[in-house]
């Protein structure tokens, strides 16, 4: 294709009504906090699926975390009254994100599954998605990582390891996604059901807190599960527009 | 003493500029070798370790994943406005006390923004790959991010390198025609190249004059879009702290007001290693004491309006923000910072103050240790505290880090001490401009020297 | 044979008025060498029309038009939808547009110098190495003995403290 067609094939694209609302599928997650216990199960089923490094003791302390989702924890209180509350926070894949506007290589940016995606091969590293994420859910590689033997055994060849110098964060277990589509189509052509692909944060998790699901199907578990009256999304203010809801947890002794 | 002092003839300055370029003493050949060594173990060396090691090195962490690097960015860009900015404005304005000193503040400018650039390649993850960020026709068919404020970046600093370096190199063509027929050897060769064949008709000063007036016109814009625009780097977050708008305006007066500091240092310098005592006079020193007042002020005023509004919500974002830069961790550095900046200029207000050349030289060197500060601050307090307190943490750069800044420093004197041997660090003909010559009427008496 | 009458004075009136009276007495244009720009050279000299300022504005132009479709034909080429905002942003656009004027401005302007200074000079021409010190210099083309003499006779009175005859290629 010469160059004027390519330019007249992405402008009928995008002249296209609807183009930046509607996607093909619009994955959500909703995560119920009155279900969520803090176990971490979530942390180390995404950590064993998606080749995250162990960073090591020293590198923790000097704060370089490498976790896609975490458990935030904060406590209210003095003992003997003392209060825990934590809310997993991973990549709110917000429609909206301005991680995205400031990559100068266009390493992250929004796919037509209302996905939030890190490319690793483009990425230079320059550091500006991680501080324009207010949710700070990006994760930088400072160095390069090894796994001990035979802990290598145990990475999952679906996912790559990535090099010290690029920037990751979760992608809603994207290798999954992407095989279920592919066997939707190998089927013919149709949809992925509601429940055939699930992250494996989601599908760990023990008693259920996290549901996943596209929200264009209306009949869908998450599309219900949104439609709670506790839901919320963190930083609405900011209009970043989410695709995480929160369930509020209701606390039967606030006050 | 006046009856003795015998007036300027063109032929002293030509002659001091002249022998500036070709009699080199040993300590110039010993700061040089210092400059470079420094240069090479602090900086380079650093970096490649960095570069086998990872960011890591560094002692940036998970949500300050910015520090000195950047910091040290934007302040060799902040002082890269100092030179070519004010020369052109002072150019516009038909300004005589600038005619000595602007050669060397626009090669300040043009050393600053290459040491810059370094310090981009030094902060990236991948620095290899830092040609994606230059729009090129590729097989992958990928372009850069014209939407990212990195990219603005990437284009206003091509531009304003650009537009430097073709600056300087247009005022300095007749120099180097007067410097052509006093040297020899390669030199000569160099000159002769350099100096285009310049005559000296009143064709070529007609042409040289109106190219000069249109480039200038169209830098000061420039100048002040590539500050803005880096600002911008900051601003087009929404990260508290970082998502203001006053930005802008900010970080240019910053720019204007640390590269002025640094200008009074560089005029310091040249003046007693090269012998230019005559043309750097505390007619210069007055006049940028004064000009360095008036930044100072525009720059407490900025940083007041800041206090202020912040304060005044009570409880927003804004205000925590303050609370944590005023008291927090970082507290003492801001309040060096305050102290350096803001309240050390007000000595500018004596007149004997601006007029000796060492307490200058010393306010400069802390105005842009302050400055330095300044950016420092605005990278690390907000970075620690953003909106989801679990991810607050403090961030304490690491040795590779301080090396390096330093390293910078040592860069640009290097780059600054091959410069002085090269180009004439005084402009001839501009200072000959304002010299008294026989029978010449109509334009103002201004002495070159009291 | 075409040879040149120099003249050598010490400041820049009396070599006005030199060039003004041999503009007068009908020699073809006269040159004013000195090391530096002398004001009022117009008024003597005739106008000079500068022809830089069409290739700035030439270029400027340029560059917009050429920042903003760089900008806006790499993001239509490939698609990357990123943050919700459109494809074709036009606040950011217009700074990539306003950055390449000015650098095509620029550049256009150095390249209006060149070309209508005649840089880099290739062949040789009328060198006054005096002039490029401090002595301000008057040269006009003459042909013949007696012209050459009434130019001299010019330059003397206007008060040159040297005249003297080169050719062209000679310094």
């Amino acid at each position: 294709m010469s160059i004027w067609d390519r330019f007249a094939s992405g402008w009928r694209e995008f002249r296209k009504d609807g183009y930046y609302e509607e996607f093909d599928y619009a994955w959500t997650m909703t995560i119920d906090l009155d279900r969520c216990t803090g176990c971490g199960a979530c942390v180390t089923a995404c950590q064993a699926e998606n080749n995250i490094p162990i960073v090591g003791e020293e590198q923790l302390e000097r704060g370089r975390e490498m976790q896609w989702i975490r458990i935030e924890r904060y406590w209210e209180g003095e003992y003997p009254n003392a209060k825990l509350k934590f809310i997993p926070m991973l990549c709110q894949q917000c429609d909206a994100a301005p991680c995205e506007t400031v990559c100068p290589v266009t390493a992250t940016y929004h796919n037509q599954d209302g996905l939030n995606v890190q490319v690793y091969n483009r990425c230079i590293g320059t550091r500006s998605c991680a501080v324009y994420c207010p949710y700070t859910v990006r994760y930088f590689n400072y160095n390069d990582h090894h796994w001990d033997a035979p802990l290598e055994q145990q990475l999952n060849p679906d996912v790559t390891v990535r090099e010290k110098g690029v920037m990751e964060k979760c992608t809603f277990c994207v290798q999954r996604i992407r095989q279920a589509k592919d066997h939707a189509k190998d089927d013919g052509r149709r949809r992925v059901r509601d429940g055939e692909v699930q992250p494996a944060c989601v599908q760990t998790c023990p008693s259920e807190a996290l549901v996943f699901g596209d929200r264009k199907d209306a009949s869908s578990r998450v599309s219900k599960s949104m439609s709670d009256a506790r839901a919320y999304r963190v930083l609405d203010e900011l209009n970043t527009q989410p695709s995480v809801v929160y369930l509020k947890k209701v606390d039967a002794d606030a006050d | 003493m006046q009856t003795e002092e015998r007036q300027l003839q063109f032929t002293d300055i030509h002659n001091d500029v002249v022998r500036s370029l070709v009699v080199t003493g040993r300590k110039y050949y010993i700061t040089l070798g210092c400059a470079i060594v420094l240069m090479l173990a602090c900086f380079f060396f650093p970096w490649f370790y960095q570069l086998y090691y990872g960011i890591g090195a560094a002692g940036m962490n998970s949500p300050t994943v910015w520090g000195t690097y950047l910091a040290s960015f934007i302040f060799w860009i902040g002082l890269s406005h100092s030179g070519t900015l004010l020369s052109c404005v002072l150019h516009i304005t038909n300004s005589q006390w600038r005619k000595a000193m602007y050669r060397s503040a626009e090669a300040m400018t043009l050393f600053s923004l290459m040491v810059a650039a370094m310090m981009v390649m030094v902060h990236l993850g991948r620095p290899w790959f830092i040609h994606w960020a230059v729009p090129y026709p590729n097989q992958m068919g990928l372009w850069p991010n014209f939407r990212s404020p990195l990219l603005f970046d990437v284009m206003a600093i091509t531009t304003y390198l650009t537009g430097s370096s073709i600056f300087i190199y247009m005022g300095s063509i007749p120099d180097f025609a007067a410097v052509r027929d006093r040297t020899a050897g390669w030199r000569h060769h160099m000159y002769v190249l350099l100096s285009l064949g310049w005559r000296g008709t009143d064709t070529e000063w007609h042409r040289l004059g109106w190219a000069y007036t249109f480039l200038a016109v169209l830098i000061i814009p420039l100048a002040v879009s590539v500050h803005s625009i880096v600002s911008w780097d900051f601003a087009m977050s929404i990260v508290p702290g970082l998502h203001q708008t006053i930005f802008a305006p900010y970080f240019v007066v910053g720019a204007i007001y640390s590269g002025t500091a640094g200008i009074v240092t560089v005029m310091f310098v040249l003046r007693k290693y090269m012998n230019f005592e005559q043309y750097i006079t505390k007619l210069h020193f007055d006049n940028l004491g004064k000009l360095l007042l008036v930044l100072s002020l525009l720059w407490s005023y900025i940083n007041i309006l800041e206090l202020f509004t912040g304060w005044y919500s009570g409880t927003s974002t804004e205000y925590e923000q303050l609370k944590y830069k005023l008291f927090g961790f970082y507290a003492p550095l801001y309040w060096e910072m305050i102290l350096f900046c803001g309240v050390a200029p007000l000595l500018l207000i004596s007149n004997k103050f601006r007029t000796s050349f060492v307490p200058m030289l010393l306010l400069s060197i802390a105005i842009n240790i302050g400055m330095y500060t300044e950016r420092f601050l605005i990278i690390a307090t907000t970075l620690s505290r953003q909106y989801l307190p679990e991810s607050w943490r403090v961030y304490v750069p690491s040795l590779v880090e301080l090396s390096i800044i330093v390293g910078s420093v040592a860069m640009f004197v290097t780059l600054f001490l091959l410069f002085v041997k090269i180009f004439p660090s005084v402009s001839i003909y501009e200072v000959k401009e304002t010299m008294k010559i026989p029978k010449r009427k109509g334009i103002p008496e201004w002495q070159a020297t009291h | 044979m075409a040879s040149n009458a120099l003249g050598l004075f010490r400041d820049p009136d009396s070599a006005l008025e030199a060039a003004r009276r041999l503009k007068g007495a009908g020699f073809a244009r006269p040159e004013l060498i000195s090391p530096i720009p002398v004001h009022g050279v117009e008024d003597v000299l005739g106008p000079k029309k500068s022809v830089i300022r069409r290739f700035t504005f030439f270029g400027g132009l340029f560059g917009a038009l050429a920042g903003f479709a760089l900008a806006a034909g790499t993001a239509v080429l490939y698609l990357h939808p990123t943050g919700g905002r459109p494809i074709i942003t036009i606040p950011p656009f217009l700074i990539i547009t306003y950055e390449m004027t000015i650098l095509c401005g620029i550049l256009a302007t150095v390249l209006g110098f060149l070309i209508s200074a005649r840089f880099p000079a290739i062949r040789e021409r009328v060198y006054v190495p005096e002039a490029g010190v401090d002595r301000f210099a008057v040269t006009v083309d003459c042909d013949g003995e007696e012209r050459f003499r009434r130019a001299e006779a010019i330059l003397r009175e206007a008060g040159a403290e040297t005249v003297r005859s080169i050719s062209e290629g000679e310094s």
